[in-house]
């Protein structure tokens, strides 16, 4: 809570309350843990409960969840998506392939670790994660963004050159628009 | 176990028609021919229009890299005798080229890319983007047995060290237990 | 004179099937002009994994292979291996099986139910039948222990047992289902919205359908009765009695048909099993793993899954390692080629309709 009574603080609190209940989730499901969404979003486990919810197109989201291994034909646009969202923006990454690579840590068309690439606020492990373990995951972005501790958007505007060449080593063919001007 | 007569009739259609071609009745309902490739178009053709295969199943590849051969298997079935006929043949591995068949099923087209693709196998007069699954590959093949993947893999992507109190769990199970890790499994060690 | 088009995408971000895949469509107004499929967004390289890993490795690995019902490529593969060795297999496992594998089937046209209405704007339906389909994730997760991959079904037989009292809960679990479709039947079928949308919509020429390698669902909803359950029988069906759903329509209507029926002759088969599974064995113990060597050969198995045939092409060299594991997906057909054609024609608002009554699946596309 706010200790002093500091106008800018109870802006800040205030805006982050507002955020952290209304998450809009991008349905990108770029992995086989998108099977594990609908049961997430439907009767029985509810995550609107929570404030979270789907969004059709990048720029209304603000949350983009990496469900699962990632083909390098698919980091492109993953890439092309997250720079399309909004700030504030937040990743979380599901599954045990976004963390090392899982199942797939020596397959030639799937990256390792995902938090090189984009960053990536919370990881949630297992393969694959209960609709629990995701709930448990969004909540924990909620916790974070209280706080304002969840700003890897931020990180990836400050260390933009870095993530840059990481990309470039498995994209190739490097064609496309700079969203980040 | 049925008496396999329709499989044996399948098998001496076949070897009667064609010179080339030998093979067995593996089971019920499974025959497996062998031919030459040249003469491929021609047994499929034999097969889908006299003996009723018309059904294209599967289509795929094997590397045999210590023969230097790709084999390619072409599987068909039968809705009405209810025969699966696998028919075989191999292709030099240094260049690999055979004659397309998509004109005879069109699904076809789809295996030969992702086989075009995976293994580097031409085929004549295919149309078809080249990429099908891979996106700006410029390695060999990756289905090719000379292609390491893990190595690939470690060039490319980031592997992410373990914990730096991290142990082999069977080294904390033996601990635990006071036994030894047995012989044939030291050498399945994680490096 | 020639009409103006426009090309639109459609995908790889969420095309509103079970996976990542985009379809390039030229449009004329809202009809589709020309279709042209691209996939590979999913692709993991499965067949080149397995020839790395040996025999339990690979596995462990398949059942990941297509993710709203792996069951099949578990059942797959053992039984290629299995029919490689020439290893039997216990007579409780077969039914143990096949108890699987229809459950899963069940669970797979409940998630279906809520794909094709979804697609239709009609998203109550999704609402029940998730909701339902994870009863039945439930009763896997009690045999199997993992709700979504279950790796159960295992060269030599299965993992485990039924646990106790576990007969019951599937029983019930069937009743209950068996009501709750009674419900879905005056929520989709009989909703005029529904009917309009399906009725007519993405026609698959009858004559051409075997030709171009049509299998399961949309086969039998033109009129041709073709199972592999019923034409190259595996493990215990051919002691079980069922009808396949056989419709004449050839249309997203008669698909949808064809799949309500058999969600009742899949509870039906549950049901049998339950009676008549025998006492006995359920593994049959394979040699140590880590030296287990399969003698040089090579097997077509196939098993039909929700979505229809699933084909697994198995060489083995004489070693510890598969030296070629080649999957065949029916979405392989119907998800290129197939609907490349169907689409032509079409109306721009069916898109994901008719991809959805197809079964499109492209994580057995491109493995």
């Amino acid at each position: 809570m706010i200790e002093k009574k500091d106008s800018l603080a109870i802006g800040e609190y205030i805006k982050n309350f507002a955020r952290k209940h209304s998450l809009f989730v991008l349905a990108y499901g770029t992995g086989c843990g998108a099977i594990e969404i609908p049961p997430t979003m439907t009767s029985r486990y509810d995550a609107e409960r929570f404030g979270i919810r789907g969004a059709a197109t990048p720029r209304q989201a603000d949350v983009l969840l990496i469900t699962g291994y990632l083909a390098t034909k698919t980091l492109k646009r993953v890439i092309r998506v997250y720079e399309q969202m909004q700030d504030p923006k937040y990743v979380i990454g599901f599954g045990s392939c976004t963390i090392n690579g899982g199942m797939y840590w020596d397959s030639y068309n799937t990256i390792n670790s995902l938090d090189k690439y984009i960053p990536v606020d919370v990881f949630i492990n297992g393969c694959m994660p209960r609709p629990e373990a995701v709930i448990s995951g969004f909540v924990k972005l909620q916790e974070y963004i209280q706080e304002g501790k969840a700003d890897g958007w931020r990180k990836y505007q400050n260390n933009i050159e870095e993530y840059r060449e990481n990309q470039k080593r498995i994209i190739k063919n490097w064609r496309m628009p700079d969203y980040n001007l | 176990m049925s008496e396999q007569i329709k499989e044996k009739e399948t098998l001496e259609a076949l070897t009667k028609t064609f010179e080339k071609v030998n093979g067995i009745v593996q089971r019920d309902k499974r025959v497996i021919v062998e031919t030459d490739a040249e003469i491929i178009p021609g047994v499929l053709l034999y097969a889908k229009e006299r003996l009723k295969f018309t059904h294209f199943s599967h289509m795929s590849c094997v590397d045999w890299i210590e023969n230097n051969q790709f084999e390619l298997v072409y599987i068909l079935w039968s809705p009405e005798d209810k025969i699966q006929l696998i028919i075989k043949c191999v292709i030099n591995r240094e260049k690999p080229i055979i004659q397309n068949i998509d004109n005879i099923w069109r699904q076809a087209n789809t295996y030969e890319r992702e086989i075009r693709e995976m293994f580097g196998v031409e085929f004549e007069g295919l149309i078809g983007a080249k990429e099908f699954i891979l996106e700006d590959w410029d390695d060999i093949p990756p289905m090719r047995k000379d292609f390491d993947t893990k190595e690939y893999s470690s060039k490319h992507f980031f592997d992410r060290p373990g914990r730096e109190d991290a142990k082999d769990v069977r080294t904390v199970i033996t601990e635990r237990s006071g036994e030894e890790i047995p012989d044939f499994a030291k050498k399945y060690s994680r490096d | 004179m020639r009409e103006k088009t426009t090309t639109l995408y459609l995908g790889p971000q969420h095309p509103g099937i079970t996976g990542n895949m985009m379809v390039k469509l030229q449009v004329a107004g809202d009809t589709i002009a020309k279709a042209t499929t691209e996939v590979g967004y999913l692709h993991r390289g499965f067949e080149k994994l397995m020839e790395r890993r040996n025999w339990l490795q690979s596995f462990t690995i398949v059942c990941r292979i297509c993710v709203p019902e792996p069951d099949p490529n578990e059942e797959n593969f053992s039984r290629a291996v299995e029919e490689i060795e020439g290893r039997i297999i216990p007579e409780r496992a077969k039914w143990l099986r096949v108890l699987t594998l229809e459950l899963g089937r069940i669970a797979s046209y409940l998630l279906w139910y809520g794909g094709q209405n979804g697609s239709a704007g009609l998203y109550t339906v999704g609402q029940w039948s998730v909701g339902d389909r994870n009863y039945i994730l439930d009763l896997f997760e009690e045999l199997t222990g993992g709700r979504v991959y279950h790796m159960y079904i295992w060269p030599g037989g299965v993992r485990r047992d039924m646990p106790e009292g576990f007969r019951d809960k599937v029983l019930s679990t069937m009743d209950y289902l068996e009501k709750r479709l009674d419900d879905y039947d005056k929520l989709m079928f009989d909703n005029a919205i529904f009917q309009k949308r399906a009725q007519g919509v993405g026609i698959i020429n009858k004559e051409k359908a075997i030709e171009w390698g049509v299998v399961g669902p949309p086969l039998r909803a033109c009129g041709i009765a073709s199972d592999v359950r019923k034409d190259d029988p595996y493990e215990i069906y051919d002691q079980l009695d069922f009808e396949i759903g056989l419709e004449h329509g050839s249309d997203v209507w008669a698909r949808a048909l064809v799949r309500r029926k058999e969600i009742r002759e899949s509870i039906k088969i549950v049901r049998q099993v339950m009676d008549k599974i025998p006492e006995g064995e359920f593994y049959n113990k394979i040699p140590n793993p880590m030296k287990w060597k399969i003698p040089a050969g090579e097997a077509y198995v196939k098993t039909e899954s929700a979505r229809g045939e699933f084909g697994y092409y198995v060489v083995s060299d004489g070693t510890d390692k598969p030296r070629r594991v080649h999957v065949k997906g029916p979405a392989y057909v119907h998800g290129v080629t197939l609907l490349e054609d169907m689409l032509v024609g079409a109306n721009l608002a069916d898109v994901s309709f008719i991809m959805n009554s197809l079964g499109t699946c492209p994580p057995e596309i491109e493995r």
